[in-house]
């Protein structure tokens, strides 16, 4: 979809001329205004509604960048071009500092941040009110001469604010397409699965928040010039960031052009009352209009009007559609989807770089440890999940873990895959101890995992789910190789005829299978399941052990978490009991079910 | 009325008190129950057994009202119940004590058992329930004040299991009580669902731990993949391939 | 310029002593919001709203003569019933805490323009028997109209914790905030009780917008100006507990006083706000 950005251009140039057609200042005014809020709602999204953290403090920025600008020119008499790029510097370093502090804290999410950003906005106004600053009496600007860019003054801000929401659109577009947009919707949509399939989500939240930021600045620097006369009582309030939600969430958050349609919407709206001098019945309607959007069109007039004109399901960019099955086209339909590789997705996993991997770990050497875990202990309020677990894990084997509920074996996943951190004992994989690392790193080193409750990212296409693990775990960084990786892998899987469908279309067993196909394309060496074939029919399973031999077969070492026995039987090297936190047994499936103390654990009292 | 307080049989024992129909349950997207049918006798302590994954937590929900069942029916004490609104479950006679307990842990435990309690018709009773339950589980007398999160995996299930009994059931459903607790522990809880049974409430537990769910009931059931695969006393059943499949995956012939 | 200057001991202590007032009336207008998020988990913005109407009509009703305590008794029932009517329209359509914020963000609007529309944007000012009224205890001067906010606002904090703690509805109210499949597993009926308290936290709201328009002055955008303060208040106070924002109201009232004394009203603002960042970044498990 590159005809975008031209076509952004291509508009903005065209707007350009605007001024040429001598309208009445009146009208430079007020479409000044709508691309001011364009700018504003545009970039309030990039952090907001990407990443689903909603910002009440999009006011301090704007607020911050006006003040910038006033000061340097009422104060320090900067040409007022050159104020733009420190307003927008300023209200970045301002966001990016808040940031830096905020996204550390881990239970900071949803109406917390909120509040948070909101009282940032009073904190910072009244700051400014009390200083020099403003002082209380505000800041005049009218002694500033205004820049000759268009033929009158009025245009002059009109062109500006047209140049600025040209270039914001071409960023919140630009970042919608990019691997990082796709790690910022995997955010909204899943933080913790985001943050162990290799999104590095603190760094991201805070570069989102920084161009955010720094755009509103950049508007509030011309903004102030504008208003020739600037108060804080005005800016720092709750009505900017309150407008900008509204737009954003009308128009449609999940899509970059979503503000601007419904800035464009609110703005329209409220003139049209205003002129007609009901601008008190405007403020109801608009109102209205929001309680409408929010009970009917929870996602915005954008996504609706895509649905009506049939542009696709929701994929990462809102506008992509993902590749066609295959070159050739084969029907992959009835057939064992596991029988005969198709010739791209046999390409694909017979790349250098899987073959390299695979060769490098067929080892078939039984004593060559990939991963040793030694003294892990996990604890929750008091209660003990891992007391002590000692255990080695094999390059190339199949170790499935058992035990009675409760005893430890999804923890141990957790705490292996980084979801949780262990409060003692060493996690050495490959001669890395990743016990006290970052999740996104884990799954850079070559681990993933499967989750018994499939948590797949509910408002990207299956494609785009497994095109995110490969972006992210598998250090691919263009979008549409991605997606081509991940065509293969759903073919691997089966899932190809459902490459476009939303994950709440598919039935348990397709879901499950995703859950496979996103942990496989990272390209791991351990992949960790966890109770994978829970609420399979017997059929399924059957399925689901044959891919799981091809898994191994590939070259990646496997610890699954199960139930079922005749999978464990079946696929099982050796496995690991389980009992209360600690390791109970350890060895060949058949010989270990046999042991009295096993039978006992399972069944509860010896068996002769 | 019993000397413990609680509610007497309603019917004479060995009538049907719970009659399950082909029921279906559709657990999100996916189906977890296929046509389940099974019987509680009034007085009965029966038993549910089967692997994880196989819906017996489907199955508890369902009967204590926190599930929608999609299709086939429940008739208790001869009523229909199978579309009643959840919040009537209790009123009918029907009480659970949760998997994983499900206290109200920024409550207290009295408060908790108050909360057993709350319909007016159980109300009445409190006093006397709530003696009747101390007398049961002497050890939380002291705990009664003390926030219900700050108790051990034992004591919570006691509550539980308290909070239930405060509500006067005809029929107890248990889901896993065994979950996460200590050996020692399961048996004292054990000890006391036999207790509960003996003094005429109908018991319907659902376990993994398969001895201590057979040594405690006089009938079981044993359900796999949403379905119930057999059905028996407990001697019979553990004699059976079945079981030992299910749960240890190897053959008795060998 | 803001210069400290210490104030004289009578000074200060009237300025406590407003502040504890004032901070009544945080407390009385931040309970109903905050029962609401915390035992129902929607943020209600229209509270604001609410309670500036309820001042609104409380006004109107005094311009006809009726004395403003008296017009609780029609106000109150009122508002219960929008409130409940308000819930009744969420619950309906499954609105999440965050939707709830900016759908009754909205209704603000909405309200706003009503009340624009009916009063104009002038400035309205409640006249009754209690204005003028006020009486002196040593050195400090006690206005009966601030007097009637603190003991409204202790009474029905105190009322309202007895509720929750005490009896059974307040016990089912508090379990299923936590729990409401488990509740109703225990015959709680989660649904009408829900109703119940929404339009209990609507009457709230209303009983302190008429204590606002005993004490304020009155202008349709003045809404949104306490929306902040109010919030912190919450939040500070913790979410769903009823004598909290009292407490955090009085604090918040009280230190603005005093900042102010000591340096100037403009100031004021930022004490109640970097409390309200400092438990946000601290306790955020606390707040939510």
């Amino acid at each position: 979809m590159k005809r975008t950005p031209w076509l952004i251009v291509g508009a903005g140039v065209l707007l350009a001329f605007v001024p040429q057609l001598g309208l009445p200042a009146f009208y430079d005014s007020l479409l000044y205004l709508m691309l001011s809020w364009i700018v504003l709602a545009t970039s309030w999204n990039i952090l907001s509604g990407y990443t689903g953290y909603f910002s009440f403090g999009h006011g301090a920025f704007f607020g911050a960048g006006i003040y910038t600008t006033s000061t340097l020119l009422a104060r320090f008499e900067w040409p007022f071009l050159w104020t733009l790029p420190m307003a927008a510097l300023v209200a970045a370093t301002l966001g990016v500092a808040l940031g830096a502090v905020v996204f550390r804290v881990k239970g900071v999410r949803g109406e917390v941040f909120a509040l948070l950003t909101l009282a940032i906005t009073f904190v910072i106004g009244t700051i400014i009110v009390n200083t020099p600053l403003d002082g209380g009496q505000g800041v005049s600007l009218s002694a500033v001469p205004v820049p000759h860019i268009g033929p009158t003054q009025s245009s002059t801000f009109y062109l500006l604010a047209l140049a600025a929401a040209t270039l914001t659109l071409l960023i919140a577009w630009a970042i919608a397409a990019s691997r990082f947009g796709a790690g910022l919707f995997a955010i909204h949509d899943d933080e913790d699965a985001a943050e162990v399939m290799g999104v590095p989500t603190y760094r991201y939240k805070l570069t989102a928040f920084g161009i955010s930021c720094a755009l509103a600045g950049a508007a509030g620097g011309i903004h102030a010039l504008f208003l020739s006369y600037v108060t804080s009582g005005e800016v720092f309030t709750i009505a900017v960031p309150l407008t900008v939600v509204l737009m954003s969430v009308l128009g449609g958050t999940r899509h970059w052009a979503g503000p601007a349609v419904g800035a464009v919407a609110i703005t329209a709206l409220l003139y049209a009352f205003t002129a007609a001098d009901h601008a008190v019945a405007g403020k109801a309607v608009s109102g209205g209009v929001l309680i409408a959007a929010i009970l009917f069109m929870p996602e915005g007039i954008l996504p609706r009007l895509q649905g009506w004109f049939g542009r696709g399901r929701a994929t990462l960019t809102g506008a992509a559609q993902p590749p066609s099955a295959s070159a050739s086209g084969s029907a992959v339909g009835d057939a064992s989807p596991f029988a005969v590789p198709h010739p791209d997705v046999a390409a694909v996993l017979t790349s250098p770089a899987v073959a390299a991997f695979a060769s490098a770990s067929r080892h078939a050497v039984p004593a060559d440890v990939l991963l040793r875990v030694r003294g892990l202990h996990k604890s929750f309020k008091g209660v003990r999940a891992l007391a002590g677990v000692d255990v080695d894990v094999r390059r190339g084997e199949i170790l499935g873990l058992l035990g009675p509920n409760g005893s430890g074996k999804s923890t141990f996943i957790n705490v292996v895959s980084g979801h949780y951190v262990a409060n003692a004992g060493e996690i050495v994989f490959e001669g890395r101890d990743l016990a006290r690392t970052a999740a996104h790193r884990i799954a850079g080193a070559g681990i993933s995992r499967t989750y018994q409750i499939p948590r797949p990212f509910a408002r990207s296409s299956v494609l785009d789910n497994v095109a995110l693990a490969t972006l992210f775990g598998g250090g691919v960084h263009d979008l549409r190789a991605a997606r081509r990786q991940a065509m293969a892998w759903l073919e691997f899987t089966g899932l190809q005829d459902k490459a476009s469908a939303r994950p709440d279309e598919l039935n348990l067993h397709q879901r499950k299978f995703l859950e496979l196909a996103r942990a496989l394309a990272s390209r791991p060496r351990l992949v960790l399941l966890d109770e994978v074939l829970c609420g399979l029919t017997p059929s399924e399973i059957d399925d689901a052990v044959a891919l799981i031999r091809r898994i191994r077969e590939q070259g990646s070492t496997i610890v699954f978490v199960e139930h079922v026995m005749r999978a464990v039987m079946a696929l099982t090297d050796r496995i690991a009991v389980f009992h209360h936190g600690e390791l109970l047994a350890e060895g060949l499936a058949a010989d270990v079910m046999q042991r009295p103390d096993v039978m006992t654990a399972y069944l509860g009292r010896p068996y002769a | 009325m019993h000397e413990s307080g609680m509610a007497p049989a309603a019917r004479a024992a060995g009538d049907i008190l719970l009659e399950v129909r082909d029921l279906r349950v559709a657990y999100g997207a996916a189906p977890a129950l296929w046509g389940v049918s099974l019987d509680v006798r009034a007085g009965e302590l029966l038993c549910v057994v089967g692997p994880n994954g196989a819906g017996k937590t489907t199955l508890i929900n369902t009967l204590a009202g926190l599930l929608r069942a999609g299709g086939g029916q429940m008739t208790f004490d001869g009523r229909d119940i199978t579309q009643l609104a959840p919040h009537r479950f209790c009123a009918m006679g029907i009480a659970i004590v949760p998997e994983g307990r499900r206290l109200f842990t920024r409550m207290s435990v009295r408060e908790n058992l108050e909360l057993g309690s709350y319909l007016p018709a159980a109300k009445a009773y409190r006093t006397r329930s709530l003696d009747a339950a101390l007398a049961l589980f002497p050890a939380l007398e002291e705990k009664l004040p003390q926030l219900a999160g700050e108790l051990s995996g034992g004591q919570q299930q006691m509550v539980a299991v308290a909070r239930a009994l405060m509500a006067r059931p005809r029929l107890l459903l248990l889901d896993e009580p065994s979950l996460g607790l200590s050996p020692l522990i399961v048996v004292d809880v054990f000890a006391a669902i036999r207790r509960i049974n003996a003094d005429g409430v109908s018991v319907l537990l659902v376990e993994q731990n398969v001895a201590m769910a057979m040594a405690v009931s006089s009938r079981a059931y044993v359900l796999e993949e949403g379905r119930i695969v057999a059905a028996g006393t407990p001697d019979d059943l553990l004699a059976r391939p079945e079981i030992q499949r299910a749960y240890l995956g190897v053959r008795d012939d060998a | 310029m803001s210069a400290f200057t210490l104030p004289s001991a009578s000074l200060l202590a009237q300025s406590i002593l407003s502040g504890i007032f004032v901070g009544a009336l945080y407390g009385l207008m931040g309970l109903g919001l905050s029962l609401s998020w915390g035992l129902l988990r929607l943020i209600n913005l229209a509270h604001f709203a609410f309670a500036f109407l309820a001042a609104y009509l409380c006004y109107q009703l005094a311009t006809m003569g009726v004395d403003p305590l008296l017009s609780l008794a029609v106000i109150v029932p009122a508002f219960f019933a929008v409130g409940g009517a308000l819930h009744w329209v969420m619950a309906r359509f499954a609105v999440t805490p965050l939707n709830s914020l900016l759908l009754t963000f909205g209704l603000m609007g909405i309200v706003e323009a009503l009340i624009q529309s009916i009063w104009t944007a002038d400035f309205r000012k409640l006249e009754s028997g209690y204005s003028a009224l006020k009486f002196k205890i040593g050195v400090l001067y006690v206005p009966i109209p601030e007097l009637i906010t603190l003991v409204l606002a202790v009474a029905i904090s105190v009322g309202v914790w007895a509720l929750l703690r005490f009896t059974n509805l307040g016990k089912a109210l508090r379990a299923a905030a936590e729990d409401a499949p488990i509740a109703s597993a225990f015959g709680v009926n989660q649904k009408m009780n829900a109703l119940l308290l929404a339009g209990t936290c609507s009457a709230l709201a209303a009983i302190a917008g008429v204590c606002l328009a005993l004490s304020f002055t009155l202008a349709p955008s003045q809404m949104y100006a306490w929306i902040g303060v109010v919030f912190a208040t919450v939040m500070l106070g913790g979410l769903g507990r009823a004598l909290g924002p009292l407490l955090a109201g009085t604090l918040i009232g009280v230190s603005e006083a005093v900042t102010m004394a000591v340096t100037a009203p403009s100031w004021a603002p930022i004490v109640s706000f970097t409390l309200l960042i400092a438990v946000l970044v601290l306790r955020p498990g606390k707040a939510a």
